[in-house]
């Protein structure tokens, strides 16, 4: 492939401070490790093995599912130089709405699934619009309602999981089981056809970016939104184009959850484990840029499941993945610090 | 008795820029010094190692004889050196004498001295009849009075050797005369004064000596007296440059622009452009000329689509486009070369292709159902790289890199390769070299033969005469004037960009205000309490 424009090469030089920083942070931890006794070889290599091993690898697969979707969420505004900081809300509206549309339609099977799919993308990315729209037309920081309109969605669904649409049969927080023709189609242990489609997605992203004219557009938003302006893009089309897509994945996300993983929806099960901000701090690692996003996104997977490997071989408990997340995250904002101050 | 500066063989480098290759350079006492340079010759570097905000690699100033180590301003300001900034830098909430002494204020016990202060400026505004009134706020005075506000401010810091940097880009041609008396009374009194300016003919009027400089080094030293323009660009440019346009005579053609009682409101409400009528014919090029700040900008941003009007119309061959987007303005044939390139006219970390592309990239030459063609995307501004002469590395370098000429032609190359019928040139030539000065008037020129309709804006009066057929004067948000080239002079046209009458009633008016009978911008200010 040839490198066209610029902000490829560039990603190309950072990837060697990207890896070096991972390399540094794991010699960190291992002198964290060798300071309480422990092996870090063998504690690494726990790691390794409990995210990449052939019978862990659905695992961790399915885990970088919505891990990679949420990274998405967040990089594509940020590539066109906007924050979107209300994947979650969105998230939850996709998971709820994929979990209410197959109990009340009068038919099962693939056609529900796909109805269930789009009406959670639509209904998601509707509600990331709405931040879109208060920026636009009423001059609200899109940070701020983007990242206020996550309480009424969590709060609302919240609510309805625990009275009207409450599973009557278990004491817990959550809406009736789905249908069992109406589940995503499993393909080996966890992993679902969930994986595949957000893979289907993210090359999709990738592609646009680079090969496309609204690719091009949405760069050049990002880079100076002045001069994109200036030159005839049309910036609140643009806008709400990129939010309805962007919660529109999010949705995604909380669909194929819903659909292949709880069959429910589950008060704080979409939240839980932190999909949101795990993708929003990939996404920011790689400034946006859609290899690099996606790249980030599947190592922070990777580390968090081996860490759960880890956990269970070694007596080295699975917080250390997250301070090795911590400490690569600062020294690649460390080692681009001085880069510009070099400049 | 020796030289109030000397300053021998500065050399200052940045990674493999040579900034300063060895610089001499001799200023004696009572003498306005000029300092020539296209950008990029090292100019600034220079003054920002004598006013000590930078340090040489090699080289030594003396000052007065004796040998001496700039590390900061403040350094600098203690051996009696003094900086006036293009820029200026003063509080605008505060008086004028407030702003004069502030670091050194007298102090009685714990507090500012304010009457000892405020009388030590009002004398030292005295004695060199700089005239100002010491307790206006700055932010309500006029840029020619501030700039004797940052004059005076040097003075009082007893500056022996004053460094003026481009003060003459911000000023009305009356203004600029004013400076150049102020100048001539402190070199009377034993001053220096190093006068850095691109402008030929004041460093001509007001200079004793020049020095030039190019490529970081020395080019040229001339006794004022004795040399010319043309020998002075030789030195600026390597080269003779020719400086007079030769502007055909063109048959113009249809109206392609007309805008009618057109008015732009600001967010607080005050009228930046008022009841403004203009047109510009096919074939045309049609100067506004106008102190920064008067309206133009907004005037320019309205028909371009970038900011709200409040009313009246404006028409592109005969269809309204007041209400369209500025996509759709473009599409219909509107040009723009905005004042600002690096904020406005280009994405600096963007490649110099996808710079060319912006505004065609919908075209059907380069994409297929929304998919970018890159090998035509390349091949055109490759193309355009070649036939603008833009000096860069290759098409997928960042424009980032490029210097202010070079980057000026990005977007010229960009603009008139639309083939608009109206092209809006806004400042196209500011702080860019002779060279590409020279060139970008060349292409303005030929678009004026293929009969395009041209919109100019510029702050350079001598640039708007050379090139207009018809000049508008704006001032206060107001089309005050509309002469046919014929009629303007250098005298007239800037005793109207002051708000004067311009001795001659205007022809062929617009809507038509009488101007303030205030003679001139910074006395009427002055006057004020």
């Amino acid at each position: 492939m040839s490198f066209t424009f610029p902000h490829l090469r560039r990603a190309h030089r950072r990837l060697p401070t990207a890896l070096w920083s991972i390399l540094a942070s794991f010699v960190v931890g291992g002198l964290v490790l060798l300071s309480t006794g422990n092996n870090p070889l063998t504690a690494y290599r726990a790691l390794v093995s409990g995210a990449l091993s052939l019978p862990n690898l659905p695992d961790t697969l399915n885990w970088a599912m919505p891990v990679v979707g949420m990274t998405l969420v967040a990089a594509i505004p940020l590539r066109a130089g906007m924050l979107n900081l209300g994947g979650d809300g969105q998230l939850v509206v996709g998971g709820l709405v994929a979990a209410i549309v197959p109990l009340h339609l009068p038919f099962t099977g693939f056609a529900a699934i796909i109805i269930s799919m789009a009406a959670a993308i639509i209904a998601a990315g509707l509600y990331a619009l709405l931040a879109a729209w208060g920026e636009i037309s009423r001059g609200i920081p899109m940070l701020i309602s983007s990242l206020l309109l996550n309480y009424p969605a969590v709060g609302v669904a919240s609510y309805l999981v625990r009275f009207p649409l409450r599973d009557t049969t278990s004491n817990l927080p959550q809406s009736a089981m789905i249908p069992l023709d109406d589940r995503l189609p499993a393909l080996v242990g966890p992993l679902n056809v969930g994986a595949p489609v957000m893979i289907a997605v993210a090359l999709a992203y990738v592609w646009f970016e680079r090969r496309t004219v609204g690719g091009l557009e949405l760069r050049l938003s990002g880079i100076n939104a002045r001069f994109a302006r200036y030159g005839g893009i049309h910036l609140a089309r643009q806008a709400y184009g990129v939010m309805f897509v962007s919660g529109g994945i999010a949705g995604l996300v909380g669909s194929i959850i819903v659909l292949g993983s709880h069959f429910r929806f589950i008060d704080d099960g979409l939240l839980a484990p932190s999909f949101g901000p795990t993708g929003f701090m990939a996404a920011l690692l790689a400034g946006g840029q859609p290899l690099g996003s996606v790249a980030a996104g599947l190592f922070f997977a990777a580390m968090q499941i081996g860490g759960v490997g880890m956990q269970r071989d070694t007596e080295v408990p699975r917080v250390l993945t997250m301070v090795l997340q911590a400490i690569t995250i600062l020294l690649i904002a460390l080692f681009r610090r001085q880069r510009t101050d070099r400049e | 008795m020796a030289a109030a500066l000397e300053v021998r063989g500065i050399v200052k480098r940045y990674g493999a820029l040579v900034a300063n290759a060895g610089v001499d350079l001799v200023v004696e006492r009572g003498e306005i010094h000029g300092i020539m340079g296209e950008n990029g010759a090292g100019k600034s570097t220079l003054m920002n190692i004598l006013y000590g905000v930078t340090q040489p690699d090699a080289g030594e100033i003396r000052l007065g004889g004796a040998l001496v180590r700039l590390r900061s301003p403040l350094d600098a300001i203690r051996n009696g050196l003094g900086m006036v900034h293009q820029a200026f830098r003063l509080f605008d909430s505060l008086s004028v004498w407030e702003n004069i002494v502030f670091g050194r204020e007298p102090v009685r016990g714990w507090v500012v001295d304010g009457r000892t202060a405020r009388a030590a400026v009002a004398e030292l505004a005295e004695r060199f009849s700089l005239s100002v009134n010491v307790d206006a706020r700055v932010g309500d005075l006029s840029v020619g009075v501030r700039q004797r506000v940052e004059i005076l401010k040097a003075l009082y810091r007893e500056a022996r050797i004053l460094i003026l940097d481009e003060p003459t880009a911000v000023l009305t041609p009356r203004e600029a005369d004013a400076l150049a008396d102020v100048m001539r009374a402190l070199v009377a009194d034993g001053r220096s004064i190093l006068f850095v300016t691109h402008k030929l003919r004041e460093v001509l009027d007001v200079t004793d000596r020049i020095t030039v400089m190019r490529h970081g080094a020395v080019s040229a030293r001339l006794e004022t007296a004795r040399t010319s323009e043309q020998e002075v660009v030789r030195a600026m440019v390597g080269r003779a440059v020719s400086l007079d346009i030769q502007r055909p005579d063109v048959a113009t053609g249809d109206v392609v622009l007309e805008v009618d009682h057109l008015s732009v409101k600001m967010e607080h409400g005050h009228s930046a452009v008022s009841d403004a009528g203009l047109t510009v014919h096919a074939g045309e090029i049609v100067g506004i000329a106008g102190v920064a700040g008067n309206g133009q900008s907004e005037l320019i941003e309205a028909i371009a689509g970038l900011r709200r009007h409040a009313g009246g119309t404006i028409r592109l061959r005969g269809t309204e486009i007041g209400g369209l987007s500025v996509g759709a303005r473009r599409r219909l044939g509107v040009a723009y070369i905005p004042e600002d390139r690096a904020t406005v006219g280009t994405a600096g970390r963007a490649s110099a292709s996808e710079n060319l592309i912006l505004g065609f990239q919908r075209r059907r030459e380069f994409q297929r159902w929304g998919h970018l063609l890159h090998e035509r995307v390349l091949g055109w501004a490759q193309r355009l790289i070649v036939r603008y002469d833009v000096r860069i590395r290759d098409a997928q370098t960042p424009v980032d890199t490029l210097s202010g000429g070079n980057l000026q032609k990005v977007v010229v190359a960009r603009e008139l390769e639309h083939q608009a019928a109206l092209i809006i040139a806004e400042q196209p030539t500011r702080g860019v070299d002779i060279g590409a000065i020279e060139f970008i008037h060349r292409k303005l020129l030929e678009e004026r033969a293929r009969g395009r309709a041209i919109l100019l804006v510029s702050a350079e009066l001598s640039e708007i005469l050379a090139l207009s057929d018809r000049i508008l004067v704006i001032y206060e948000g107001r089309i005050v004037a509309n002469l046919p080239s014929r009629e303007a002079s250098e005298e007239r046209i800037g005793s109207l960009l002051a708000g004067g009458s311009g001795d001659a009633p205007p022809v062929e008016a617009g809507p038509l205000r009488a101007p303030s009978p205030a003679p001139s911008l910074s006395d009427a200010k002055l006057r004020d309490p």
